[in-house]
């Protein structure tokens, strides 16, 4: 059966170029979230197998939904998908439990790396 | 404002528009800008907020969007639609986003707000009491964007 993904990002764009990705290699993308509220809600319904996280958005960013999906899910799979690099962040979103960090703009391939390596199991 | 503002959005700009487009932009001539100028026909305002704070407004007009748009989406664009208007306000997210990894390599922390886009023709933008450094860089075949720094150290508005 295909691995569920959630992609979470308040960019259309960024929504539809992770799908496209994801689908076309054999992922199934089971929910899109367009910030950090949506996100929480839909990993509680949804049970994805991993999530995609981008931190600046509208409402609740992608750091605070990372804390509050893994303190209800300590084996939730998040990988951050961010413009913002910065040592910082990336310290703060591991931290709290991100698998990966990858820093927009990425090549399709960073993408499917980390996710094929992360549920690969 | 400091010159050393500007130049983190021209090197982020070179790198997201290579990785997005696969077109190097070059740099052209710096200059100030009047508190109240006059919009390009599409605008992607970005705030940014921590040790130095202000406004990035990334200003094209609607032929280069498209243009840009059309190489994001890997698909021509004819209108300018949802989707289309998403890819253009990512451009300046990423721009924004890159620039604030390497101000943070220079000891400034800071983030950025999602991005708004401003669309329209004779829109009077004023980035108030922070005056704006603007940078214009040409892609071959795409145009031209300008990047509207207004940025400065929040310590110095507290003085």
């Amino acid at each position: 059966m295909a691995k569920r993904i959630l992609i979470t990002d308040d960019a259309l764009f960024m929504r539809v170029t992770l799908k496209n990705i994801l689908t076309q290699n054999g992922f199934e993308v089971c929910g899109e979230a367009s910030n950090g509220v949506e996100a929480v809600k839909l990993y509680s319904e949804l049970k994805p197998d991993l999530v995609t996280m981008d931190i600046t958005m509208p409402e609740m960013d992608g750091l605070e939904a990372l804390k509050q999906i893994r303190s209800s899910d300590p084996n939730a799979v998040i990988v951050m998908c961010t413009a913002m690099g910065q040592k910082n962040m990336v310290v703060e979103a591991i931290q709290s439990g991100a698998k990966d960090f990858i820093v927009k703009p990425f090549q399709p391939d960073r993408v499917l790396e980390a996710v094929n390596k992360l549920l690969a199991a | 404002m400091k010159v050393d503002y500007v130049l983190p959005f021209v090197e982020a700009c070179v790198t997201v528009i290579q990785t997005m487009a696969g077109l190097t932009p070059e740099r052209g001539q710096l200059s100030a800008r009047p508190q109240m100028f006059t919009s390009q026909q599409l605008n992607i305002v970005c705030g940014i907020t921590g040790q130095i704070e202000g406004q990035v407004i990334y200003g094209m007009s609607i032929q280069t969007a498209e243009k840009i748009a059309s190489k994001m989406l890997g698909t021509a664009v004819t209108t300018f639609d949802q989707l289309a208007a998403s890819a253009i306000a990512e451009l300046g997210n990423m721009v924004s986003g890159n620039s604030m990894t390497l101000m943070a390599g220079k000891g400034f922390t800071c983030d950025i707000t999602p991005p708004t886009i401003v669309k329209g023709t004779n829109v009077k933008i004023s980035t108030l009491d922070i005056p704006a450094l603007v940078i214009p860089m040409a892609v071959a075949d795409l145009g031209s964007l300008e990047i509207n720094v207004s940025l400065q150290e929040r310590r110095a508005r507290a003085a």
